[in-house]
C-alpha cells in the first residue's frame, strides 16, 4: 500500500507520535514506516509543543509544508494530551495538523467531548493495529486538502497582486454585472479600452468568462475572511 | 434518715471481757454502797442508843440529887423543931418510916457525942457486926465541916458490913443545928446509897438499866435496876452534893445493835433501789429499741429505694444456689417475677427458670465447684470483684449475655452463707460492638475491593504496553511481507527483536503476579466455612437489602463438627462476595420480591473438600453465556468489567479447589458451586448429606 492518493507535490508527509511510553512509540514508528510513512516521536507533550514553536518563528515558511497528522496519547505525565490538544485547537492547526488521540481505559466519555471540539478521531488502547494506521492515513489525506486549499488561495492573491489598478477597478464592476458599455461610461474611457482591460484581467486571472471569475472570486473572498494564512 | 445512723446501728457489741468488767465493777458498787448502808445504820442506832444512856444518867443523877436534897431539907425540918426528947424522936422514927434510905438519924451535941440515935425499922442489924462508933470517922469530918460552912454536909460513903457477908454502902449528912447563930449540935443521917438509888430511880428506867454508884477507880459502891448491863452504852454523872460528890453510872442493858434485821433492811432497800434502776433501764432499753426499729425501718425503707431504682440486677443466693432475694431490675431483666425466682426449699439442687436449658450442666457443673471452695474457707469479696460472662435466659426465650460480679454474704458470726450477685445485662453493649465491628468488616470489605480493582489496574496496564507493541510489530511485519522491499529483510529482522524483547517483558510482569500470588499462598490460614460467611455477610447484606433480597445461610447444626478448611481468607472472602453479588444481581429484575432469596451453604461431601454453594433463584444462565462465563473481560452487565468470574475461578483453583456452576435445586436459578481444601489431619470420613459437589 502506498500514499499514492496523496499528492505528490505536497511532499512527504509527516506523522507526529506524542506517547511518554518508548516502547508505544517505538512500535508504532516501526508500523508506520512498514506502511511507508514517516514519522517523529516526542516523549511529552512539552517536547513536541517547544518543537512546534521553533518551526513556526517568525521569518520561516509556514508550517508545514507536507502533509501532517498528530497521534497524541491522551494521559501523559506533564502536560497531558487533552491540554495540548486545546492549544492546538485555539491556534487554528487542527484542518492542516489533524490531531487522533490514543485513550487508555475510560478516557472513552472525554475523547468522544475531543472529537466534537475538533479532533481527527481517537483510538482505544488496545488498537487494531492497521485501523489505526488507515485512520492516521485519512487525517494524512485531509491535512493535504486543506494543504491544497491553502496553496490555491496563495495562487489567487499572487493572480490578484498582478493587476493594475485600471484592471483592478473593472474586475469589480464585472463581477457587479454591468455591461462593458455602463463600464466605459462610469470610467469615461471607450469601450473598446473597457475590452482590452477586461481581456487581460481574464488572462492574468486564468478564467474564461465572468461568471468564473465570480466564483473564484468568492471563495478567495471567503478564504481572506477564514483563513489566518490569507493576507 | 442519712447513712451515719444505719452505722451506728452496726456498731459491733463490746466485748465479752468489757461486759464482765462492767458487770464486777456495778457489783462492787452496789456491795460497797450496801456496806456503808450497814455501817452508818450501825453507827447511828449506836449513838441513839449512847444519846439515851446518857439522858436516863442526867435524868437519874438530877432524880438522885433531888432526893438527897429533899432529904436534906426533911432533917433540917426535924433540926428546926427543937422538941424535947420524946418529941424529936417521934419525928425522927416518922421520918425514918417515910423514908426508906434512912438508915439512922443521930442526935449529936456540939462534940458531936451522940444524944440519941433512932434507926430504921426496916434494917434490923444495921451495926450488928460493927458497931456505929467504929464507923463514925467520916460523919465527924462531914459535921466538922458542916459547923465551918455553917451548912449541911455530907460525907463520903463508907461500907458497913453486915451478918451474912452482906453490907451496905452508906453516907452519912451532917446537918448543923444552930440556935442565936452558934451550933449546939448536929443531925446526923446515915443514907443507904442502893436504898436511895432505888428510891429515886423510875420503874421504867430501871428496867432497862443499871444504875450505879461508882468510885473513880471504877469500884461500884451500890447498885439498883437490871441486875447487870451490857457494858456497851455506858454514862457517868457526877451527883454534886454539898460535901461530896457521888458518881452515877448508868449502863445500859441493850447491847450492840445486832447486824442481821439492819443487813435485811440494807438488802431490801438495795434490792428496791437496783429493781428501780433495773426499771429504769428497761424503759430506756426499750426507748432506745423503739427508735433503733425507726432507724431500721427507715434503714430498710432507704436500701429498697436504692436497691428499686438501681439498674443492675441484684440477686442473693444460699450455698444451694436458692434464690433468696432479687430486686426488680432483675426481674426486669431476666422477665420472671419474684415469687417465680424464689425457688421452692425441696429442690436441690436448683435449677433457676433464667438459665437455658443447653447450658444448665455446665452451670450446675460451676455452682458445685464455688460450693466446694465456700466450704474451704470464706472467700474474700476482692475474688469476685472481676467477674465473669454468662449467658442467661429471658422468659421469652431470649438468650442474653450477662456480667455478674459476686460477692460473699457473710452473717453475724462471719459464716458464709451464700452469694450476692451485681448481674448487668451485656446486650444492647455487645448489640453497640456488634454494629461497630460490622462497620469494621464493611470498611475492610470496601478497602479489599479498591485493592483488588487497583491491582487488575495496574496489571492491565503493566501488560497492556508490551503486548500492543507486540501486536503492532507483528501487524507491521505482515505489511512488509505484503510489500516487501530491499530494506524488509532488515526491518523483519528489528521487528521480531522487538517482539522477543517485549514478550520477554511481558513474561516478567506475569512472573511477577505470580510470585504474588505465591507469597499470598503462604497466608493460607485454618478457619471455618462459617467465619469465612460471617465475614462476607455485613456486605451482602447491605447489597441485598436495596433489591429486598433476602440471605440465608445453611451450616451444619451445632452438634455436626464445624466444616473447616485452609484457605486465604481475603481472597476467598472476595469470590464469596463476587459470586454474592452475581447472585442478588441476577435476581434483581425478573424475580418477584418475595422469592428473592440467596442461600449461601457450606458443608462437607467429601473428606478432603469442603464445598460452598451460592444458590440464587434467578432466570438462570443462557447457554451461550454459559460457555464464555470464565473468559476474561466477558461481562453481561454495562459497567462490568467482566473480570469477577474469571478471577474467582483463578483463585479457587489456587487453592487447588474448582469452581462450577449449574442450575439451582429443583432447577430454579443458579447455583454456584467451588471447593476448599480441608486442612491436613482434620478430614472426616463423614460423606452424608447431598452431594451436589462437582
Amino acid at each position: 500500500m502506498t500514499n499514492t492518493t496523496l499528492d505528490p507535490r505536497l511532499g512527504l508527509p509527516v506523522v507526529y507520535l506524542v506517547d511518554d511510553e518508548e516502547v508505544v512509540r517505538d512500535a508504532l514508528a516501526w508500523l508506520l514506516r512498514s506502511r511507508r510513512l514517516l514519522s517523529e516521536g516526542f516523549a511529552s507533550a512539552d517536547a513536541f509543543e517547544a518543537w512546534l514553536a521553533e518551526q513556526t518563528a517568525p521569518g520561516r515558511a509556514d508550517w508545514p509544508q507536507a502533509p501532517a497528522c498528530l497521534v497524541l496519547d491522551m494521559r501523559m505525565p506533564g502536560t497531558s494530551g487533552l491540554v495540548l490538544f486545546e492549544r492546538l485547537a485555539d491556534a487554528g492547526r487542527l484542518p492542516l495538523l489533524p490531531v487522533i488521540f490514543l485513550t487508555g481505559h475510560g478516557d472513552v466519555p472525554t475523547a468522544v467531548a475531543a472529537v466534537k471540539r475538533g479532533a481527527f478521531d481517537f483510538v482505544e488502547k488496545p488498537f487494531s493495529n492497521n485501523a489505526l494506521v488507515d485512520r492516521v492515513e485519512q487525517a494524512l489525506r485531509a491535512s493535504a486538502a486543506a494543504l491544497h486549499e491553502r496553496q490555491a488561495r496563495h495562487a489567487l492573491h499572487q493572480r490578484l497582486a498582478e493587476l493594475t489598478e485600471r484592471e483592478a477597478e473593472v474586475m469589480r464592476l464585472v463581477i457587479a454585472g454591468r455591461p462593458n458599455k455602463l463600464i466605459a461610461d462610469d470610467l469615461c474611457i471607450s469601450v473598446r479600452t473597457v475590452e482590452v482591460h477586461r481581456a487581460r484581467v481574464f488572462e492574468k486571472m486564468n478564467v474564461k468568462s465572468a461568471v468564473e471569475l465570480a466564483n473564484l472570486l468568492q471563495q478567495a473572498g471567503a478564504a481572506a475572511q477564514d483563513g489566518p494564512d490569507g493576507r | 434518715m442519712n447513712t451515719a445512723d444505719v452505722a451506728s446501728l452496726n456498731r459491733p457489741p463490746p466485748s465479752r471481757l468489757r461486759r464482765v468488767l462492767l458487770w464486777a465493777a456495778l457489783l462492787a458498787l452496789l456491795g460497797v454502797a450496801q456496806t456503808l448502808l450497814v455501817t452508818l445504820t450501825l453507827k447511828y442506832e449506836s449513838s441513839r442508843a449512847q444519846e439515851a444512856v446518857e439522858s436516863v444518867a442526867a435524868a437519874g443523877a438530877a432524880e438522885v440529887r433531888r432526893e438527897l436534897l429533899r432529904l436534906m431539907h426533911a432533917l433540917q425540918a426535924l433540926a428546926w423543931s427543937e422538941a424535947p426528947q420524946p418529941a424529936w424522936r417521934e419525928g425522927a422514927s416518922e421520918l425514918l418510916r417515910g423514908r426508906q434510905e434512912l438508915l439512922r438519924v443521930e442526935w449529936r451535941d456540939a462534940s458531936l457525942t451522940v444524944l440519941d440515935a433512932v434507926d430504921t425499922p426496916f434494917v434490923s442489924d444495921l451495926f450488928a457486926v460493927m458497931p456505929r462508933a467504929g464507923l463514925g470517922a467520916d460523919a465527924d469530918s462531914a459535921c466538922n465541916a458542916a459547923r465551918r460552912a455553917s451548912a449541911p454536909i455530907f460525907s463520903g460513903s463508907y461500907f458497913v458490913p453486915m451478918p451474912g457477908g452482906r453490907g451496905l454502902e452508906v453516907m452519912d449528912l451532917c446537918v448543923p443545928l444552930q440556935r442565936a447563930g452558934r451550933e449546939f449540935g448536929y443531925l446526923v443521917a446515915s443514907i443507904a446509897l442502893s436504898t436511895l438509888l432505888e428510891t429515886a430511880l423510875t420503874a421504867s428506867e430501871s428496867r432497862r438499866h443499871e444504875f450505879s454508884f461508882v468510885e473513880g477507880d471504877g469500884t461500884r459502891l451500890a447498885r439498883a435496876g437490871v441486875p447487870r448491863g451490857a457494858g456497851v452504852y455506858v454514862a457517868e454523872r457526877v451527883v454534886d452534893l454539898p460535901g461530896t460528890a457521888l458518881q452515877l453510872r448508868t449502863d445500859s442493858a441493850a447491847g450492840h445493835p445486832s447486824l442481821i434485821p439492819n443487813l435485811a433492811t440494807a438488802l431490801v432497800l438495795g434490792l428496791s433501789l437496783a429493781l428501780f434502776s433495773v426499771v429504769l433501764l428497761l424503759a430506756r432499753d426499750q426507748r432506745r429499741r423503739a427508735q433503733a426499729e425507726v432507724a431500721l425501718a427507715e434503714a430498710l425503707a432507704f436500701r429498697k429505694a436504692m436497691e428499686d431504682s438501681l439498674s443492675t440486677g441484684l440477686r442473693a443466693r444460699d450455698l444451694q444456689g436458692r434464690i433468696s432475694y432479687v430486686n426488680p431490675a432483675f426481674c426486669a431483666m431476666v422477665g420472671f417475677t419474684q415469687e417465680e425466682l424464689r425457688s421452692p426449699r425441696v429442690k436441690v439442687p436448683v435449677v433457676p427458670p433464667y438459665w437455658p436449658p443447653e447450658f444448665t450442666d455446665e452451670y450446675l457443673r460451676r455452682q458445685e465447684m464455688r460450693l466446694e471452695g465456700a466450704g474451704r474457707r470464706v472467700p474474700e469479696a476482692r475474688d469476685a470483684r472481676e467477674g465473669f460472662e454468662t449467658v442467661f435466659m429471658r422468659k421469652n426465650g431470649e438468650r442474653f449475655p450477662v456480667m455478674i460480679y459476686e460477692a460473699p454474704l457473710v452473717d453475724s458470726q462471719g459464716r458464709h452463707t451464700g452469694w450476692m450477685s451485681a448481674v448487668l445485662d451485656l446486650s444492647a453493649q455487645r448489640r453497640v460492638e456488634e454494629l461497630s465491628r460490622q462497620q469494621q468488616d464493611r470498611l475492610q470489605a470496601t478497602a479489599r475491593l479498591a485493592t483488588v480493582g487497583e491491582m487488575a489496574s495496574l496489571l492491565s496496564h503493566e501488560l497492556n504496553q508490551p503486548l500492543s507493541a507486540i501486536a503492532s510489530y507483528a501487524t507491521g511485519s505482515i505489511n512488509l511481507i505484503d510489500a516487501p522491499d530491499a530494506s524488509t529483510p532488515e526491518m523483519l529482522r528489528q521487528a521480531l527483536e522487538r517482539i522477543a524483547e517485549q514478550a520477554e517483558r511481558a513474561g516478567r510482569v506475569i512472573k511477577s503476579v505470580h510470585d504474588f500470588v505465591r507469597r499470598r499462598e503462604q497466608l493460607h490460614e485454618t478457619t471455618t466455612a462459617a467465619a469465612l460467611i460471617e465475614a462476607v455477610l455485613p456486605l451482602a447484606r447491605l447489597q441485598a437489602r436495596k433489591s429486598g433480597t433476602r440471605i440465608e445461610v445453611d451450616l451444619p447444626a451445632p452438634p455436626a463438627r464445624p466444616p473447616r478448611t485452609r484457605c486465604d481468607r481475603t481472597m476467598v472472602e472476595q469470590v464469596l462476595l463476587n459470586l454474592t453479588r452475581n447472585g442478588i444481581q441476577a435476581m434483581e429484575t425478573a424475580t418477584p420480591p418475595a422469592e428473592r432469596v440467596l442461600t449461601l451453604r457450606a458443608h462437607q461431601a467429601h473428606p478432603g473438600w469442603l464445598t460452598f454453594s451460592v444458590i440464587d433463584a434467578g432466570p438462570g444462565i443462557a447457554p451461550e453465556v454459559a460457555a464464555r462465563l470464565f473468559t476474561p473481560f466477558f461481562t453481561t452487565r454495562a459497567e462490568g468489567m467482566g473480570l469477577g468470574l474469571s478471577l474467582c475461578r483463578t483463585v479457587i483453583e489456587q487453592h487447588g479447589g474448582a469452581l462450577d456452576f449449574g442450575p439451582g435445586p429443583g432447577g430454579r436459578g443458579t447455583e454456584f458451586r467451588f471447593t476448599l481444601p480441608v486442612p491436613k489431619g482434620q478430614e472426616t470420613g463423614e460423606t452424608s448429606g447431598s452431594s451436589i459437589a462437582a
